[in-house]
């Protein structure tokens, strides 16, 4: 049974100190945005790798929540004049519920199927907000025009709040390395069948998995709402930021507790650096970076370290 | 009240009739053998009883109890557990951890108890030197083992075990019987499905045997071996 090393924590520890002192010490700007950054996708691809990761149901609608999200909490701020964190915290209950209502549905599919069915419900969720109004002749979603929410606090503010959800997405992937809800998780991935034949009861599992993930995703995409202060619904449930939550999870590794993390930090600073020095063709060049790592590593940067570890004992 | 019972159980693929008004009864204690040629319902008879298929008609009791319409983990907590002939292993996980995960939810333990109880299974079917390797990495003797260790982990009292010295070769077909003889001594039910002939007329107490998905006969091993039926099923009119 993979145990957590006292070591590993008290790195981990140190390093959440330090990122968390860096403004003090004069992070700021662009630095302090790109960071930001940096946590809100190893949050998102760790929310993502929490359910497909572990359990090996590929889901292709993680935005349907972030969309979600982002705009439950735009409108509890704006139509009920709610403060930030009561709507957030709503906004995460309520993606919970769609969650277990959608999940209840889907998972009970898998392989293909899951990923089409997953992916249609977002798509279907975007045309709701998109047409929404106009079908029901009340303005409320505003439609293409998008909502504009609240003049938002300074960048320090999300910077914090992205690095304590990631050491909270962290922290749920070590619960799950060695916890009973992982061991199950992890079951139904090996094989269903064999999970269901051990006692595991695997719907109710997926459907937890599902809900978590679902309502951590939902939680960030309502306070991308409240950084951006404006939002569309084909930015919030554009397909684009499913496919870069896998990717960067595929890039790190599934199902493990760095992947993640080492996916989205490469991604978002490659991303980066190639858009500031290439800035018209740094998408191509990205992708090229992608399929060299994909080829080299098809398994995941994180297995480098764990082969190379492997091969020295 | 029987132990298991089976009540005119009959399970359909389309126009096939994988079993048909089956039944039968099984004591609390005994190893049961069922045999068939191949496609005769033995392993749909094993995935009817551990809730994987449904029974189209009739119904199945466990200890007084219809288990015919539980989810198979739901069966798995009642006592009764299946190992299977396609190998249903945590394949990237350690041979620990798929001793864990068992005893973990079959057992409902916590995961310190989950542990002593893995690692007691571990002993049990001398897998401890290859503990902490993934499956994928054993050999398919070892594997076999581990199916077998998995479902005693679960702490079923009932051990339905489809085919799992296939693919042994003789000397691990004689180490698998004795491990089989330690579980029997331990006083579990056993129903055994094996096309290793002399592992069954050693072992079972009483054998019955399918052929296209009814039962065609029932009896003590050499009765059954004797049964014109059973001949002709195997071989052939001309032998019979």
């Amino acid at each position: 049974m993979m145990g957590i090393g006292k070591r590993t924590l008290v790195i981990l520890s140190l390093l959440a100190v330090l990122f968390a002192v860096l403004p003090a010490l004069g992070l700021e700007g662009y630095r302090l945005r790109l960071l930001s950054l940096v946590f809100m996708w190893i949050a998102l691809a760790g929310c993502w790798n929490l359910m497909s990761g572990y359990t090996g149901y590929i889901d292709f609608g993680p935005v349907t929540y972030f969309g979600a999200g982002a705009y439950a909490t735009a409108l509890f701020m704006i139509r009920l004049d709610l403060p930030f964190f009561v709507s957030l915290v709503l906004s995460g209950i309520l993606c919970a519920f769609l969650a277990f209502l959608i999940g209840l549905a889907t998972l009970r599919i898998r392989g293909a199927y899951f990923a089409i069915a997953t992916f249609a419900a977002a798509e279907a969720l975007k045309q709701i907000v998109l047409e929404g109004d106009r079908v029901v002749g009340f303005e409320f979603f505003g439609g293409s025009h998008g909502l504009t929410l609240p003049v938002p606090p300074p960048s320090e503010f999300f910077y914090y709040f992205l690095l304590a959800f990631t050491v909270l997405v962290i922290g749920i992937s070590f619960y799950l390395e060695r916890s009973k809800f992982g061991y199950g998780l992890r079951a139904i991935r090996g094989s269903e069948q064999g999970a269901e034949l051990s006692g595991v009861p695997t719907l109710s599992l997926k459907i937890k998995a599902y809900i978590l993930s679902s309502s951590l995703i939902g939680c960030i995409g309502g306070m991308e709402a409240y950084w951006l202060t404006y939002i569309i619904p084909e930015d919030v449930f554009n397909v684009l930021r499913t496919i870069q939550m896998v990717i960067m999870t595929l890039l790190g590794g599934m199902g493990t507790i760095w992947g993640p993390v080492i996916g989205a930090t490469f991604l978002t600073l490659v991303g980066e650096f190639l858009g500031t020095k290439f800035v018209y063709d740094y998408l191509i060049l990205l992708g090229i970076v992608i399929i060299i790592v994909i080829l080299l590593l098809p398994r995941g940067i994180v297995n480098l370290v764990k082969s190379k570890r492997g091969g020295a004992q | 009240m029987k132990y298991l019972e089976c009540r005119q159980v009959t399970k359909r693929f389309g126009a096939l009739e994988a079993l048909r008004q089956f039944s039968c009864a099984v004591e609390k204690g005994e190893i049961l053998g069922v045999i068939g040629p191949n496609g005769s319902g033995k392993t749909t008879l094993f995935n009817v009883m551990v809730g994987i298929y449904s029974p189209e008609e009739g119904e199945i009791f466990f200890q007084g109890h219809s288990i015919s319409k539980l989810p198979p983990h739901k069966i798995c907590h009642r006592g009764i557990a299946k190992a299977s002939q396609t190998i249903q292993s945590f394949l990237e996980i350690t041979v620990l951890e798929n001793l864990l995960i068992p005893a973990m939810y079959g057992k409902n333990l916590g995961a310190k108890k989950a542990r002593a109880q893995a690692e007691s299974i571990l002993n049990f079917m001398g897998l401890q030197d290859v503990q902490d390797l993934p499956v994928s990495e054993i050999s398919l003797a070892k594997r076999r083992r581990l199916e077998v260790g998995r479902v005693l982990a679960t702490g079923a009292e009932l051990l339905l075990l489809d085919e799992v010295m296939a693919g042994l070769n003789p000397h691990e077909v004689e180490e698998a019987l004795r491990v089989l003889q330690r579980i029997r001594q331990d006083g579990k039910t056993i129903i055994l499905v094996e096309h290793v002939m002399q592992a069954m007329m050693q072992f079972c107490e009483r054998i019955i045997v399918l052929n296209h998905g009814e039962k065609i006969a029932e009896g003590r091993p050499e009765e059954v071996a004797q049964n014109p039926e059973v001949i002709q099923a195997y071989l052939g009119r001309p032998y019979a």
